[in-house]
């Protein structure tokens, strides 16, 4: 009996293993600044006791809008989406992918019909645990 | 008979008719030897787990009693972090171009439902069999989360389905457990029950969130678990 309840624990914390983090490995994305025209451009600050540092730029690149981080450092989390959004809170929000590193340049295609002023918020966030790591507001 | 129960298939109206049939031959078998069962069970699974309290009264059937059917009841809570619910209703389920997701960040949900159980005794001291709820209703708190319809996504709230019912396939309502289970009878009235539980849980956003390609407000979660429990035999 005592060894089924130990067999029990163990599944419980087998089943509660935390998501896989995000890659580390400094990004390096290809993108060449100077032949795109420069839309909005914002500087991250981390939430709480997360920190994110670098800066949010969105690029019209032969008519397709990109946004850039560049100088980019986050802390590392599960889960970590970049977002564009119309608040801090992720109340409304497009989401761009999976967040490629914690560190580097790194580029993430905004979907067609985006309205960029509308989703000023550049976010970094914890789409598991709904937590926000980081946000630039975009001018 | 016969006739109606065609009709209630047609209609899709199984489950009630499952009940009806298990009546009927309670009423038939009165010579059954019967007996109660008791179980309490907690499953887990990754980020999920549950826990169910559940009382049969079953009637043992076939020449050697070793047949048993049985309706019951039984409360299954489940709590979760961070869980993805599907669009609900079939039409939309059956169609993964048509399926929205709701994002929950602390589902909790509480469901009480009449159950049906079907056995087999191999031996003195093992048992296997399935159950199923089939009927009931379910409560729980608000939660916050988020509904996300391809990359686009917006910040809701919702709460348990109230009513849960039974039927076939995805035309389901509501939170139904069911388990494929085996017991071990460690004393004469006591045993160990091991078993795979499929739980699904709905929840009913405040608004009908999903617009395309119908409005929507029902999302479910189906959770596979493995459940641990002890059985009293009464």
């Amino acid at each position: 009996m005592k060894k089924l309840f130990i067999l029990f624990l163990l599944g419980i914390a087998l089943g509660c293993n935390p998501e896989d983090a995000t890659p580390t490995d400094p990004a390096n994305d290809a993108f060449d600044e100077t032949m795109a025209t420069l839309l909005r451009e914002g500087t991250w600050m981390g939430s709480g006791s997360y920190n994110v540092s670098g800066v949010a730029q969105i690029y019209d690149d032969n008519g397709k809008k990109v946004l850039l981080l560049n100088n980019f450092s986050s802390s590392n989390g599960p889960d970590l989406r970049v977002y564009l959004s119309t608040t801090t809170g992720a109340t409304s929000f497009v989401n761009l992918g999976e967040l490629k590193s914690t560190r580097g340049k790194q580029t993430y295609s905004i979907p067609d019909g985006t309205d960029i002023d509308q989703f000023k918020f550049a976010l970094i966030w914890c789409q598991q645990f709904s937590a926000l790591f980081g946000k630039a507001e975009t001018l | 008979m016969l006739v109606t129960l065609i009709k209630e298939l047609k209609t899709m109206k199984l489950p009630i008719t499952c009940l009806f049939c298990c009546f009927t031959y309670a009423t038939l078998a009165q010579d059954s030897k019967t007996v109660n069962y008791a179980d309490f069970t907690g499953a887990i699974g990754r980020n999920q787990g549950s826990v169910a309290v559940d009382y049969f009264y079953v009637w043992k059937a076939g020449k050697s009693k070793k047949i048993e059917v049985g309706l019951g009841g039984r409360f299954t809570s489940y709590f979760a972090s961070s869980q993805y619910y599907s669009s609900a209703p079939a039409s939309l389920a059956s169609d993964e171009r048509a399926s929205d997701s709701l994002l929950l960040q602390s589902p909790q949900v509480n469901a009480l439902n009449l159950a049906i159980n079907v056995g087999y005794r191999l031996s003195g001291k093992i048992g296997l069999g399935f159950n199923i709820d089939a009927l009931g209703f379910s409560f729980g708190g608000k939660q916050t989360g988020s509904y996300l319809n391809g990359n686009l996504g917006q910040a809701t709230s919702a709460k348990p389905t109230s009513f849960n019912i039974l039927l076939i396939g995805n035309h389901d309502r509501g939170s139904l457990n069911s388990e494929f289970y085996a017991r071990y009878f460690i004393k004469d009235k006591l045993a160990i029950k091991l078993a795979y539980q499929y739980l699904f849980t709905e929840y009913t956003t405040e608004t009908k969130i999903q617009q395309l390609p119908e409005a929507n407000d029902r999302f479910r979660n189906k959770a596979s678990l493995f459940s641990l429990g002890l059985t009293k035999q009464f």
